[in-house]
């Protein structure tokens, strides 16, 4: 059997003809209440997906109540006027239904997935959930205090300690973006169960709020508006009700910097690389969206080509922008073993110079492109998907139509288009190198390589000896 | 609410390629997954890991295609892929949009024929590195991060197939020459240790077409299937099994493990509603105990991970709050479990969690990727893909006095392997357990 096999397969395909694609047609109506009603229907799709969104998060919180947004959502199953928490999550489970509440930086949702036959009764659950919260004050506590044990794990956790680390180095301690959206060890201990209702009580309000309902439509029972109506039409508007913020983002530093957090021992260094990045509402959005894929998006990316392809250094090396309602963070990220720390952070920079200094060629172009475009379809196979990208149209206040624009913007991204992206928003003079690592063996060569000014956290761990 | 069926073809190529094809036109998409029946359990002693290796050479390059192109054809063409390794089986797997699938199964056909062709010492140096990478990144350098290997070696006994994780040793993988990795290949994989499995928005004939086109001339290799050793064990561990684990954390956790029943035998499906009922979410037995009104864990968890011979892998876990005691918790564990044995669980709570698989089940299925993982799953590892139609019906006939029973067998005290995580600040490493051997 160890006769060399014949060469099976000498040409190679070519590409099929696209068929026509377009992002899922969906209907826009409103509520007696103002509630906004985003419906698509997705035949055959039996498993259906309703999100309630509300365009305010943990940006728009006031920073001494860190936190607040993330608790507030998490609250909101914990009981309502007519269910306890387990008799909410039974009445639920008993639907085959999941119901999920949460918040993130810009935006809060209330989720369900169930069997479209069902849904009408599981709406009246997301309903019950939005608009007569109870706020138990035990729960509420005990929640804030699973926060607090979660930000234990996050310190000994040498990634979470990076991102944490590294946003915290890049921002100024007035920008909301400098702490975890969940709050920290600082702001949790000072929230509780009136501070949930409070904020409940400022924000949610029909009228600033959307219910996005996407499956197979046919089989719900009835009609999804008059369904929608029956469940939430009684919700009463609030007039009083805040409206988002603009978020005031600020960088902290305008030069190189080098901030190394000490695990002795550790095998191997997390590593991040940048600085404050963009907002989502930006013109040239596809262009940079481009630019990072060659960066650090496909497999054959120029980072994981270099780090992980040619060098051996690490498992995978990537690089992007988390886009947000303000500017969120650029970073180059990978987890490498701990002797080529160093040139591991050098590889990075080099590339994020090359990256400034000269167009990418042609194929690079192509290849970012074609993927972007190509795996679009992919993106929205299932209901919580398509869901899920209306609502961050809806959460980011992007226009209805953007997803449908979205394959021709891509297209038309030029090379020059991808440098000057590059050019305008990767500052390689300000970059925050941030390690987790170990300093004892990092250390010297990160002297020696005079990458900019290193600061060493030697700080205390929770369970680990010194 | 009947979960719609899922409707296939299952032929063979002349070479033994086993091909299914699922036709499903919901969306623009088609998913290829291959299954070779190769995972770490046909790994030799001193050769641990080379399945996994193995799985990162086959993205070096083969004949027609050079190093990492298989990626970059697959994203140019807006596809996604990726590989996996698991005890029983290594897979390969790419999402495509409909009109891309050629160059999908042309690429999965050149590497299945041709991979020597292009595998260089560089390149097997190089992934060596990466998987080095992985390991220190997925285990090493993860706060927990040892408890699989741990649980494996613990539940499983030296020199069972089951004993080693699929990352294998890192001195088995320095040791590893061209011709080793070399003879892995001609050995496992080959068309008759294969499954085929394309879903989505295709069209049969034209699917079997190109199918027969590129993988008809690969030969069969018929020195398979490799035989592997007995595999069969007792159904418990014989004894309750401890150990502790210094690790970096700031929090204690309890790993549990025992042997269940093996994957494919209805009381695993019984036990799978079991861990349903006891850890499936906040309204659940452990969670509601433990983390709501005890207030003992930060979180909880219990699972089993199907293997098809000697035993599966029931799992467990829970994180204790701070200065929790430990023993305290672990007897609130134990009490919910032994509840289990004693009574039926209501009508009530089997009904909500059978509501819930069937819903996670219509979920999955209608993504085509799982779809077409889960026909090569169930034609590999039981030789009959129509699993994919009646494992839901079994979930759903299942009694709650089939599942007091399955826990009688599982849930007993000389069936237990407890392995506690305590932050190495708390441990006097001089009169630490020392590791239980088996």
């Amino acid at each position: 059997m160890t006769a060399e096999r014949p060469i099976v397969i000498a040409d190679r395909p070519k590409h099929g003809e696209p068929s026509q694609y377009h992002f899922p047609r969906f209907e826009q109506n409103e509520l007696s209440n103002g509630l906004r009603l985003i419906s698509v229907h997705l035949p055959g799709r039996e498993l259906v997906t309703a999100s309630l969104v509300l365009p305010s998060g943990a940006v728009d919180e006031p920073s001494e109540q860190g936190g607040l947004s993330s608790l507030m959502a998490r609250s909101l199953t914990e009981g309502t006027e007519q269910h306890d928490a387990i008799g909410l999550t039974e009445a639920g489970e008993r639907l085959g239904a999941s119901l999920h509440a949460e918040a993130g930086w810009d935006g809060t949702s209330i989720s369900v997935e169930v069997p479209g036959a069902r849904l009408e009764a599981a709406l009246e659950l997301a309903a019950e959930v939005a608009m007569s919260p109870t706020f138990p004050a035990a729960d509420v506590d005990r929640l804030g205090d699973e926060r607090l044990n979660d930000l234990l794990q996050a310190r000994a956790d040498p990634r979470r300690r990076a991102d944490d680390g590294f946003v915290n180095t890049i921002y100024a301690a007035s920008s909301p973006y400098g702490r975890p959206s969940a709050g920290t060890e600082a702001t949790v201990p000072g929230l509780d169960a009136a501070a949930c209702a409070a904020l409940h009580a400022r924000r949610f309000d029909p009228a600033r709020m959307t219910l996005i309902v996407g499956g197979d439509l046919e089989g719900i029972g009835g009609d999804i508006r008059t369904i929608a109506e029956s469940r939430f039409g009684a919700w009463e508007r609030n007039s009083a009700a805040e409206s988002a913020t603009t978020p005031r983002v600020k960088s902290a530093r305008d030069e190189r910097i080098v901030r190394l957090f000490h695990r002795p021992g550790a095998v191997q260094t997390e590593v991040r690389v940048g600085h404050v990045g963009l907002a989502r509402r930006i013109p040239d959005f596809h262009a940079v969206s481009v630019m990072s894929a060659i960066l650090g998006g496909l497999f054959n990316s120029r980072l994981n080509r270099k780090l992980r392809e040619e060098k051996g250094y690490t498992y995978g090396a990537g690089a992007g922008f988390d886009m947000r309602r303000g500017a969120g963070p650029f970073a180059a990220r990978c987890a490498v073993n701990t002797d080529v720390t160093v040139p591991a952070v050098q590889e990075i920079i080099v590339e994020l110079e090359a990256m400034r200094s000269a167009p990418p060629t042609r194929d690079e172009l192509h290849a970012a492109r074609d993927y972007l475009v190509g795996v679009f379809p992919l993106r929205f196979e299932t209901p919580p998907a398509v869901v899920g990208a209306l609502a961050g149209l809806i959460i980011q206040g992007l226009p209805m139509d953007e997803l449908d624009r979205y394959r021709s913007a891509i297209d038309a991204v030029t090379l020059e288009a991808v440098h000057e992206a590059a050019e305008r928003h990767i500052h390689t003079d300000e970059l925050a190198i941030v390690l987790v690592g170990d300093a004892d063996a990092i250390l010297p060569g990160l002297e020696a390589a005079d990458i900019g000014p290193i600061t060493v956290e030697r700080e205390e761990l929770p369970g680990q000896s010194a | 609410m009947p979960v719609p069926t899922v409707g296939f073809t299952d032929s063979r190529l002349a070479n033994g390629l086993r091909l299914i094809i699922s036709e499903d036109h919901l969306a623009p998409v088609v998913a290829v997954n291959i299954w070779y029946g190769v995972g770490s359990k046909h790994e030799q002693p001193g050769k641990t890991g080379f399945a996994h290796l193995f799985e990162h050479v086959m993205f070096q390059g083969s004949a027609h295609v050079g190093k990492a192109e298989h990626m970059a054809l697959i994203q140019a063409a807006g596809g996604t892929l990726n590989g996996t390794t698991w005890l029983e089986r290594t897979n390969y797997f790419e999402t495509m949009p409909s009109h891309q699938v050629e160059i999908a199964l042309w690429l999965e056909a050149d590497r299945m024929g041709t991979l020597l062709d292009a595998l260089s010492q560089e390149n097997l140096d190089n992934q060596r590195e990466v998987v080095k990478n992985e390991k220190r990144w997925s285990y090493d350098n993860r706060p927990y991060g040892s408890w699989t290997e741990k649980l494996l070696a613990a539940i499983f006994p030296e020199g069972h197939p089951y004993h080693h994780s699929t990352i294998g040793s890192m001195e088995d993988l320095d040791a590893a020459s061209l011709d080793d990795v070399k003879a892995f290949f001609r050995l496992h994989y080959a068309p008759n240790n294969a499954v085929l499995s394309i879903a989505g928005d295709v069209d049969p004939k034209q699917i079997s077409g190109w199918v027969e086109k590129y993988f008809g001339a690969i030969p069969a290799n018929p020195n398979l299937p490799v035989a592997l050793p007995d595999m069969t064990l007792p159904p418990t561990l014989g004894g309750e099994i401890r150990e502790v684990v210094p690790d970096r954390v700031p929090l204690p956790r309890i790993h549990w493990g025992f042997r269940g029943p093996i994957f494919g035998d209805p009381r695993l499906d019984a036990l799978d509603l079991a861990g349903q009922i006891l850890a499936g979410g906040k309204g659940s037995r452990l969670h509601k105990r433990l983390v709501r009104d005890e207030q003992l864990a930060q979180d909880v968890a219990l699972f089993s991970m199907g293997l098809v011979a000697g035993c599966s892998v029931t799992a467990g876990f829970a994180t204790a709050r701070p200065g929790v005691d430990l023993v305290q918790l672990e007897t609130a564990f134990w009490e919910e479990l032994e509840k289990m044995t004693r009574e039926p669980v209501s009508d009530d709570e089997l009904a909500r969690a059978k509501a819930l698989t069937e819903a996670d089940e219509l979920g999955a299925l209608q993504q085509v990727a799982e779809k077409a993982d889960r026909l090569s799953m169930y034609a590999t590892l039981f030789d009959d893909p129509g699993m994919i139609n009646s494992i839901l019906p079994r979930y759903l006939s299942t009694t709650a006095e089939q599942i007091q029973a399955v826990c009688r067998d599982v849930f007993v005290p000389d069936n237990r392997l407890v392995l506690t995580y305590l932050p190495v600040s708390t441990v006097d490493t001089t009169l630490a357990d020392e590791p239980a051997a088996e």
